[in-house]
């Protein structure tokens, strides 16, 4: 398998202080209800306790990514050395057509630059051998960036409830689910 | 509830209005195997060509950068979106070269190139807007949506330029193109309901919109007016039109995209 960069998000250590949208926010500026990087609480229905559980979410930097296929200007490409996704703002034309194809709803409308624009897994930053803002921000652990290629872990799963499984798209998002919280009884 | 997508509503519905007028002229002036009365070639190619046009200029409000339309060719290996764009350049270009090269009697191979590059839009546009992000349609209920809108306002449009028979056909064409239109439109949210939830929220979001009964409500009102009359009425296809322009504005911003439930059960 050639190398491909993940994040590994750890639902049982998020505590979902939304410090890793706050760095993304912090890093790149986006403007007013533009979010690259969401938490998202897992519904009671999926996690029934008083304890709350969470998946932070961004591009997912798919194998055979919604948005390349149907960008029709090829904004859009992804990187040999590392599988990052990368949108080439200059050449997007602001059709929408990305932003109604991923199923995650990573690439987001830029009504400034009437222009797509969506996480980039801060692949500058990866080439000056530096972690991406948020998984460096994260004060748990609980996001990281792996190498698909050479993950080793056994515990993580590719489609956890509350996660539209797209097999077509092959996400390259992974996930350790939340533990059962211990009841302490007197 | 999405955006509606005034543009998109525009651009689809005014394309396959104008497909449909071409392909029903192309039903209409071979019906018989012996070419057809056929007096007003130019004025029939000309509402196709405006129809189409209109269209073509609607669509470039929805660009966030419309005078770099042209780059959106660039992607035709995987796009559907680059070859609807081509599919529909090469369908304007034949219109107005109709327009151009039609006497009163016209010329049929025209009207035969413009269907086949009309399904051609009508494939691809079926295809761009059938993405894995919105469940209900990742199939192939946008082409038969779009095919339905095609034929109903084909039929309705071409019977001004029909006489005679052709007339009867088109009206006949008209109802059964009505029928299949309300049988997929009253049939899809139902099936819908039972689907996953994203697939629910959807069948639940068409079935309380006002897109939505509009769209079936003109649909039957037309049925109700041929069955009555045996005749499709001038200005019952301008009716349909709104009706379809109702339609395509639920199917835009009433369809659930999977990103809305994230978190949820899917």
């Amino acid at each position: 398998m050639k190398k491909q960069y993940a994040f590994l998000v750890d639902t049982e250590r998020c505590i979902g202080c939304f410090t890793c949208a706050m760095a993304c926010r912090n890093y790149y500026h986006q403007v007013e209800g533009v979010v690259w990087r969401q938490v998202h609480p897992l519904s009671e229905e999926i996690y029934p306790h008083r304890e709350r559980a969470f998946l932070s979410l961004s591009c997912n930097h798919c194998e055979n990514p919604a948005c390349l296929n149907v960008c029709p200007v090829e904004a859009y490409t992804k990187r040999e050395e590392d599988g990052v996704v990368v949108h080439h703002q200059e050449k997007c034309i602001g059709c929408g057509n990305c932003i109604r194809s991923c199923p995650y709803g990573a690439p987001k409308y830029n009504p400034v630059e009437k222009r797509a624009e969506k996480c980039s897994l801060c692949h500058e930053r990866l080439d000056a051998g530096l972690d991406p803002a948020c998984v460096q921000a994260c004060p748990t652990d609980a996001l990281q960036l792996i190498d698909l290629a050479e993950f080793e872990r056994t515990n993580e799963v590719q489609y956890p409830a509350g996660y539209p499984r797209m097999e077509g798209l092959n996400p390259s998002t992974r996930f350790v689910l939340p533990k059962t919280p211990k009841m302490v009884r007197r | 509830m999405q955006s509606m997508e005034l543009p998109l509503v525009l651009f689809t519905v005014f394309s396959q209005a104008a497909i449909g007028v071409t392909l029903m002229r192309a039903v209409r002036t071979t019906a018989d195997g012996a070419g057809s009365v056929d007096n007003d070639a130019r004025r029939e190619w000309g509402l196709i060509a405006g129809l189409m046009a209109f269209g073509m200029l609607g669509s470039l409000f929805h660009l966030g950068h419309p005078l770099s339309a042209p780059m959106a060719l660039k992607h035709l290996g995987t796009a559907w979106l680059s070859r609807e764009v081509l599919f529909a350049g090469m369908f304007t270009v034949v219109t107005v070269l109709a327009v151009l090269a039609a006497g009163k009697a016209g010329k049929p191979v025209l009207a035969w190139i413009g269907t086949l590059l009309g399904l051609g839009v009508i494939v691809s546009a079926g295809m761009t807007y059938a993405p894995p992000a919105l469940p209900v349609l990742n199939n192939a209920l946008p082409f038969t949506f779009f095919l339905a809108s095609a034929v109903i306002l084909g039929a309705g449009f071409g019977s001004w330029f029909a006489e005679g028979e052709r007339a009867r056909l088109m009206a006949r064409i008209f109802t059964t193109a009505l029928v299949v239109g309300l049988v997929l439109n009253l049939a899809a949210p139902c099936v819908w309901l039972s689907g996953g939830t994203v697939m629910r929220m959807t069948g639940q979001a068409w079935l309380g919109s006002g897109f939505y009964w509009a769209h079936v409500l003109v649909l039957a009102g037309c049925l109700g007016v041929v069955w009555k009359t045996g005749t499709v009425p001038a200005w019952l296809p301008v009716l349909a039109l709104l009706g379809e322009l109702a339609g395509r504005a639920g199917f835009f911003a009433d369809t659930i995209h999977t990103a809305a439930n994230m978190g949820g059960l899917y």
